[in-house]
């Protein structure tokens, strides 16, 4: 082995083609097999897109070995530099946790599940519709029954 | 590794004996037999007489879980030939194809994610998932997943126990939605991809079309995201829209949410103290406090001599009580115990060989389950700061004394209580010349050498006695009430202050602050000796204690101090409630039952009349 730092090529689902650190794909448990395998062909992730891709990537430099500094200050730098990530439109964040998902990077993953748990935290049945542009589907005897019902959300 | 021919189809009944035998199933592979010989059966539902058990090993340290061995059993009952599988992951049997990566749409996805979620925790599984044959015909698993441990701590192994049986169910009727295949052929052979097949490739030209959250599957919606949330927002998020409610409105959903909200043992309790109540009406009842009663209650025993002062508290089901101030002053030293789970709970004296010096004033905590763990008081010599613990789970429960390095100062009627299950809090309380405290100490009991810690504080209340304290979250103190200096005078406090005791810990350079919590709402009326009980969700309910004026000490003030603005709440509570509640002799029970000693007179204590302020609504098990 030579000591220079291996590369990793990956292809997303429209053919841009990306290439990280063997470190930083290591971290991703469903393509590390092929990773330890010594593939040299360009990886295929016909599930990402190269925007998409990209920003897994950009997280996924940051965050190794920085998540698991005991340094305060760089926790906290990393907090705030993953706060500012995480902006993004829903259907970004979304595609993101999908992303996450099917690579298996547990800390991307949790990441943007919490924030979208965050997201719909103490809102009213409106607020949540209204959040996630989800449209009512309910007759409106099943939602005569869940205002019965959800009386206790009030005030609580 | 290969699976090797097992001659021996084992009948569950075997199983259950305590150290079953078995021929080597893997002859040199120690490892395994070890791994079964582990297994206990786990349910008594499982009586089959005659069907055999299927078993695979996963190897947890692998990504993916492969399976590295099957026994003949599981071969039969899934057509799958154990070259089949091997290096596979067991989520295979929720394809209904071999060509099919994904898992088929009628398997509960609720039950998939609880599987995921127990492999993550390393506890056990126990649970009925829908499988496929290889050709396949559906069939109902009833499924156990047993991690197994090496001297490290680290699951090595996953050991699945799998009773199969027919699937009484028409796929053709339900409704399948279409997803595109996806071309993974490199990786297949893995099993690797299961879990990802169900959606459709990712990119900006979908999401624009799609509803939002609800272009992510079941699995990840239940399993992550919706499961981080409390009862109450499942409930406002269960009413959104169909999909999510069907997601959301089920018992292992209301169990994830429950368990991660209260923490696994709390939760737990809960639903034994509930009995046949169910997760889903337990949240419900555990947040908007619908199902709250007073009962009384009449038990058996004596507690003789006769005694005001004293400390109780419970552990577990079991209601102990320790010292107090006898006539004439004399203070007590004995230890009784109610056991509620008897038929007739009657009061016992605890027989010891040797008991703590008595003492009135003092505080009686429960620590680790079934510790006890007595500090301070008056004593027949003046005010005390020994520590004596005892633990009710022994053969022969014995009052030990704890040397804790620098003690606290001397004191009495200061305010104990247990954050994290084993550590004590002290704060507070009157010295000897009658000087009012504010410190808070700290005793790890977990550790070999216990040795008090003072928690430095940059800014503490006014000094008093009689207050409450108590946690919410795992390391948030709530202060409330007691008889506090102000200037030249001492008042009953109504007053509620907050600290988090970790801030404190690390260098020494940081220090922890107790601060004033500013609440809206009815607050309760200023008092001190009152009851706080800690909620699983955080939430404190406050009562009883001596008040001033016509307020009624049985009227309950509930507050969220988690909340941005924390309001206080009055709760009218139907029922028989207590005259009298001091904070002393109150003993909260498995979370849901708080128990209220003393009868009706202030001056005499009578311990055979209780007063249970029932949180929940219980379903007798048996019922």
């Amino acid at each position: 082995m030579s000591s220079k730092k291996k590369v990793i090529t990956l292809r997303s689902s429209d053919g841009e083609i990306f290439e990280v650190e063997e470190a930083v794909a290591l971290e991703w448990l469903t393509i590390k097999p092929l990773v330890e395998s010594g593939c040299t062909d360009a990886i295929p992730l016909p599930q990402v897109t190269g925007n998409i891709l990209a920003k897994v990537i950009e997280y996924c430099k940051k965050h190794i070995g920085a998540s698991e500094s005991e340094d305060r200050k760089i926790l906290y730098e990393l907090e705030s530099w993953d706060a500012d990530f995480i902006k993004v439109d829903q259907g970004t964040l979304f595609d993101l946790i999908r992303a996450a998902d099917y690579l298996t990077i547990k800390t991307l993953f949790e990441f943007t599940c919490q924030t979208v748990a965050d997201t719909i935290k103490h809102k009213t049945i409106e607020e949540v519709r209204h959040i996630f542009r989800e449209s009512n589907d309910f007759t409106p005897e099943e939602e005569k029954e869940i205002r019965g019902k959800s009386w206790w959300l009030q005030g609580l | 590794m290969a699976a090797k021919e097992e001659s021996n189809h084992l009948p569950t009944k075997r199983l259950k004996s305590v150290s079953p035998v078995y021929d080597d199933p893997l002859s040199g592979e120690d490892e395994a037999v070890e791994l079964e010989l582990q297994l206990q059966l786990p349910h008594p539902a499982w009586s089959y007489p005659t069907t055999p058990a299927s078993f695979v090993v996963s190897d947890a340290s692998s990504p993916g879980l492969p399976i590295v061995y099957v026994n003949a059993s599981f071969e039969h009952s899934t057509g799958y030939r154990a070259d089949e599988v091997l290096g596979r992951n067991c989520r295979l049997l929720q394809c209904r194809s071999t060509l099919s990566q994904r898992r088929h749409p009628s398997v509960d996805l609720a039950v998939v994610s609880e599987i995921r979620r127990c492999l993550e925790l390393g506890v056990e599984f126990d649970g009925e998932l829908l499988n496929f044959r290889k050709d396949g015909t559906p069939l109902v698993n009833r499924l156990k997943l047993v991690p197994i441990y090496d001297d490290d701590g680290k699951v090595t192994h996953v050991v699945g126990i799998q009773m199969f049986s027919e699937a009484k169910i028409n796929l053709n009727s339900m409704s399948c939605p279409v997803f595109k295949e996806t071309s993974e052929q490199e990786c297949d052979e893995t099993g690797f991809y299961c879990q990802t097949n169900e959606s459709p490739p990712l990119g900006p030209q979908h999401y624009e079309e799609m509803s939002g959250i609800l272009q992510l599957s079941d699995e990840v919606l239940a399993h992550n995201i919706l499961s981080k949330l409390t009862p109450r927002d499942i409930a406002a998020v269960g009413s959104a829209c169909r999909r999510i409610r069907d997601i959301a409105n089920t018992e292992h959903m209301w169990k994830m949410v429950c368990q991660n909200a209260w923490g696994r043992d709390v939760s737990g309790r809960l639903k034994q103290m509930t009995g046949k109540l169910g997760w889903g009406r337990l949240a419900r009842e555990m947040t908007t406090l619908e199902a709250v009663r007073w009962k009384k209650l009449t038990v058996g025993g004596v507690v003789m001599p006769l005694r005001c002062n004293f400390s109780a508290c419970a552990a577990g089901n079991r209601l102990v009580l320790f010292g107090g101030e006898g006539v004439n002053m004399q203070p007590m030293d004995d230890t009784f115990v109610l056991n509620l789970d008897a038929a007739s709970p009657e009061w016992r004296r605890l027989s010891v060989e040797s008991s703590p010096p008595g003492r009135w004033g003092h505080t009686l905590s429960c620590l680790n389950g079934s510790w006890l763990v007595v500090f301070g008081g008056c004593g027949k010599q003046g005010l005390l700061n020994d520590v004596f613990v005892l633990d009710l789970d022994a053969k022969q429960p014995t009052w030990r004394e704890v040397s804790g390095g620098t003690p606290p100062l001397p004191r009495s009627w200061h305010s104990s209580y247990t954050v994290q299950g084993s550590k004590l809090i002290v704060s507070g309380g009157c010295t000897d010349a009658g000087v009012l405290l504010s410190d808070t100490f700290l005793l790890d009991l977990n550790v070999e050498n216990p040795k008090w810690k003072e928690i430095p504080t940059s800014w503490s209340p006014p000094s008093r006695l009689g207050h409450s304290v108590s946690t919410y979250g795992k390391t948030k103190l709530l202060m409330f009430g007691g008889l506090a200096k102000r200037g030249h005078l001492r008042l009953r406090s109504g007053e509620a202050y907050v600290m988090d005791i970790e801030s404190a810990n690390g260098d020494g350079e940081s220090q922890a602050r107790w601060r004033q919590l500013e609440c809206g709402g009815s607050s309760p009326p200023p008092r001190l000796d009152h009851v706080a009980v800690t909620m699983p969700c955080g939430r404190v309910l406050v009562f009883g204690g001596s008040i001033v004026g016509l307020h009624s000490p049985s009227q309950l003030f509930l507050l969220d101090p988690k909340e941005e603005k924390p309001s206080w709440r009055m709760l009218d509570v139907p029922g028989e409630a207590p005259q009298f509640a001091w904070g002393k002799s109150t003993c909260v029970v498995g979370g849901t039952r708080v128990l209220v000693l003393g009868g009706q007179t202030k001056e005499e204590w009578i311990l055979n009349e209780l007063h249970e302020l029932c949180l929940a609504s219980r379903q007798e098990p048996d019922a």
